[in-house]
């Protein structure tokens, strides 16, 4: 429990992760506001209205846009160690390094879910604001709410403890998000759309599988026909966690400690 | 007794061996110096000592057990390597209190240290903000703060100016007085004359004296003894 709390003053004292918090919820909020104006505005473009269900779906599934901001938490998490030499008092303090890692993980993982689910959460309101302003507007999936939350708290919990481990392999703070956020924005969406077997087994597909949506609108770049299914989705994404957590601990026991 | 014995350390980066074949024992209740120029080997044998390297072969103890299998190390070991390790966006008392809550120790007594080294009214500033003496005052902060018998201090008083040595030299003794066995590393051999009981003194890796101070200075100054051996590589 020491080490957990430690790492939570950690989470809770630096003010660039509430920064962090702030950017996530007007991430969700825009994302959700937005999505309502363009779809109204386009729909024959898209086959896609207000007044169709799907469509209603894809505004709130917009909420959960934030999700690459758990992954940057993870890496400040962890890169900071080493950015600032504080892993050098950390491993002083609790020289086993695979205890340290896993309560980092844990407290990735509890921040990365914290972060998502009050992300989302504005997101879905922000989402219920805009549509509001419409006429005409279809009534959401019965399940899209809970779905949707559902897969803030595990892909907030996952791309936490993946943050961390990216953080450990590498060390360069500003290098590990900025190639994390050049493959969520650029090379896992170019995969999902020229790939979609491939892709779909990735983490942007994975996330928006979790959601459990059936929307057809290629146009919009968004068509879940050959994702996983939800649960599927899920435990691959877990899988990732694992994977990664378990790299994590493998690379930083064996590093000396600079 | 021996507190900390160093049997036979090697570390290799690469090609090059920065400790090689190392031996050498600190006696319970001593200040020893730890003596060599820059690039000696001093703070290489210091991090394996407190196991944040790992020693290419040889052994590195602490009260006959590596620092990694120590319980609870910080109540046993205070360690001040460098003026780094605490993150600049935090206050020093945040600081502090995130490496007391990973020992189980009271914030109460974090306030306690923050005294002893006179940043009490520094506490609440980032630490960002701090003057390169007031940092070494908050690593020798952090190093007391499970009160331990044993410290390892790599240079604190680099960088320091003439009142902040002093002030180091008079905290060091303070400390020195409740019996606690201190190694500590420096080249202000001066300095260190005035300060410590024992010598190591080490050269590309090799330890080449040990002794009391006397037994090493002879006739002479620490300074003259430390050029003799070293050939004169003090920088």
């Amino acid at each position: 429990m020491n080490l957990l709390k430690s790492e939570w003053r950690k989470l809770i004292y630096v003010r660039a992760h509430w920064g962090l918090l702030i950017a996530a919820i007007l991430v969700a909020l825009l994302g959700t506001a937005v999505t309502p104006v363009i779809l109204d505005s386009n729909a024959e473009a898209f086959g896609l209205g207000l007044d169709q269900p799907d469509a209603i779906d894809a505004v709130y599934a917009n909420a959960i846009s934030s999700y690459f901001f758990a992954i940057i938490i993870g890496i400040m998490l962890m890169s900071g160690e080493f950015r600032h030499g504080t892993s050098v008092a950390t491993f002083l303090t609790a020289p086993k390094r695979g205890t340290v890692l896993a309560n980092k993980l844990a407290i990735a993982a509890i921040g990365g879910a914290l972060v998502m689910v009050i992300a989302t959460a504005s997101g879905l309101l922000g989402g219920w604001v805009a549509l509001q302003f419409f006429d005409n507007v279809a009534e959401p999936s019965s399940g899209v709410f809970l779905n949707t939350m559902i897969a803030a708290v595990v892909s907030g919990a996952i791309l936490g403890i993946v943050g961390v481990a990216l953080g450990t392999l590498v060390r360069n703070q500003m290098l590990a998000i900025t190639g994390s956020l050049i493959y969520l924005f650029v090379i896992d969406p170019i995969l999902l759309t020229l790939a979609p077997e491939a892709g779909k087994w990735l983490p942007s597909g994975l996330i928006t599988a979790m959601l459990a949506l059936d929307v057809q609108a290629p146009e919009l770049g968004f068509d879940t026909t050959n994702y996983l299914p939800a649960l599927t989705a899920t435990i691959v994404l877990l899988g990732y966690g694992l994977v990664f957590g378990a790299i994590a601990i493998a690379t930083s026991l064996r590093r000396d400690i600079e | 007794m021996a507190v900390i014995a160093i049997e036979g350390l090697v570390k290799t980066y690469g090609k090059q061996n920065a400790v090689d074949n190392l031996t050498a024992n600190v006696q319970k209740g001593r200040i020893t110096g730890f003596l060599g120029p820059n690039g000696a080997g001093k703070s290489t044998t210091l991090r394996c000592l407190v196991g944040l390297s790992k020693p290419t072969s040889g052994s590195v103890t602490i009260n006959e057990r590596p620092y990694r299998e120590l319980e609870n190390p910080l109540s046993k070991v205070g360690t001040v390597l460098d003026s780094r390790g605490f993150h600049p966006a935090l206050t020093g008392r945040q600081n502090l209190r995130v490496v007391a809550a990973a020992a189980g120790i009271d914030d109460s007594r974090v306030d306690d240290v923050l005294e002893m080294v006179e940043l009490t009214e520094a506490a609440g500033r980032k630490m960002k903000k701090y003057s390169l003496g007031m940092k070494q005052r908050l690593a020798l902060a952090g190093a007391i703060l499970g009160d331990p018998e044993i410290l390892i201090l790599d240079e604190p008083a680099n960088g320091l100016d003439p009142a902040g040595i002093a002030w180091l030299r008079n905290f060091l003794r303070h400390l020195a007085q409740g019996g606690r066995t201190i190694l500590v590393s420096s080249h202000q051999l001066a300095e260190m004359q005035h300060t410590v009981d024992d010598v190591l003194i080490i050269n590309k890796g090799k330890l080449i004296a040990s002794g009391t101070k006397e037994q090493v200075m002879g006739d002479g100054t620490l300074e003259e003894a430390f050029l003799k051996l070293t050939g004169g590589a003090l920088s």
